[in-house]
């Protein structure tokens, strides 16, 4: 009960000294964040999850070169998101990726009919399309909204700059807006 | 109007401008309806994002991780164990080799009772060297020695294999 209101560095400093039970905290965690992230990204959740235990095993064998400069969650996030893009490499999906660029996200403006955005309500709808968000705008909007993560800390992990992750997160949230402005005037027409 | 592009409209939602940028938009917001419905939409989307469920893995997720980290772990113990004992078998060859080596030079020194005990002892230990290296017994020490660091590699070429076959299942 005490440990888990120690900070993270408190329980990584106490993994290192030989406490491997502890690291199950850091597990607890961070698992929900870090799958609801991975499972956006790979659009799969039994591989969200194959990724994920390979991440926390990842972290817990490079624990010795974590340095406390920054949180542990920006060093995990970056094990996460590269772990997620090589997965995503090595599959198929690397062509899909290519092709839905941050510039090419109007895909998912005729994605949907006029009656599945009619009827359906606005959370699901938001939901719906930032699961079929291409990696980058999701990794972006997970961090952003689940992890509460500053722009800063997002291009840290991410590895890349404040700009891009600015224009991610722009571009992401204005899909979304003119997709609920097209249901707001379908519903208006219909 | 001036011209509030969609930019500056997620700039205002995240807090991010200045405080005259920020009264900028808050008054264009103000006079235009059009702006208006605009940036509650994004409004709109900014909190249903900010309300978005967490996803769970599975229950057990952090036992089984946990279960390899514990493997993990006994396997490189495990493998210090084994190393620490071939290391120590071939210490224990070794230091039985000189030792018997160093036996018979010894006993072949207390029994000459002469005066020239030094000259002796380093002519003894020549001898023996050479007898020892010089004839059939130095392929016989070789093959041993040979043998033992061949069956070390293959059951350190093995355990690792067997590690490596446990983590990837």
């Amino acid at each position: 009960m005490k440990m888990k209101n120690l900070s993270d560095a408190e329980i990584i400093e106490s993994v290192r000294k030989g406490k491997t039970a502890d690291y199950s905290i850091l597990i607890d965690r961070h698992k929900s964040k870090s799958y609801s992230m991975l499972k956006r990204m790979l659009k799969n959740e039994f591989e969200a999850e194959e990724v994920l235990m390979d991440c926390f095993l990842k972290a817990y064998n490079n624990l010795a070169t974590f340095k406390n400069e920054s949180k542990f969650s920006t060093w995990f996030y970056k094990i996460v998101y590269n772990t997620a893009l090589t997965r995503i490499s090595n599959t198929k999906r690397k062509i899909e990726s290519e092709m839905t660029s941050i510039d090419d996200l109007h895909f998912l403006h005729s994605k949907y009919q006029a009656d599945e955005l009619v009827n359906e309500d606005i959370p699901t709808l938001v939901k719906k399309i930032v699961s079929e968000l291409p990696p980058r705008n999701s990794a972006v909007i997970s961090l952003f909204y689940l992890e509460d993560m500053s722009i800063d800390e997002i291009s840290e992990s991410l590895q890349i700059s404040v700009a891009n992750v600015k224009v991610l997160l722009h571009r992401s949230r204005n899909l979304l807006r003119e997709i609920i402005e097209k249901r707001k005037v379908l519903q208006e027409v219909l | 109007m001036k011209n509030i592009d969609d930019d500056l409209l997620n700039k205002y939602l995240d807090g991010e401008l200045s405080s005259e940028e920020q009264q900028l938009v808050k008054t264009e917001i103000e006079k235009s309806s059009e702006l208006k419905k605009k940036f509650d939409f994004l409004h709109q989307v900014h909190t249903v994002l900010n309300n978005l469920e967490l996803e769970s893995p599975n229950q057990d997720f952090t036992n089984l991780a946990m279960n390899k980290i514990r493997k993990k772990n006994s396997a490189v113990r495990q493998q210090k164990y084994f190393l620490f004992t071939i290391l120590t078998l071939f210490g224990i060859t070794i230091l039985g080799i000189t030792g018997y080596l160093f036996y018979q030079i010894i006993f072949s020194i207390q029994s000459n009772q002469s005066t020239e005990i030094v000259t002796k002892y380093f002519r003894g230990f020549g001898n023996y060297i050479s007898d020892i290296f010089g004839s059939n017994n130095l392929s016989l020490f070789s093959s041993v020695l040979s043998f033992i660091l061949l069956l070390s590699g293959y059951f350190l070429i093995e355990f690792k294999r067997q590690i490596k076959k446990k983590f990837s299942h």
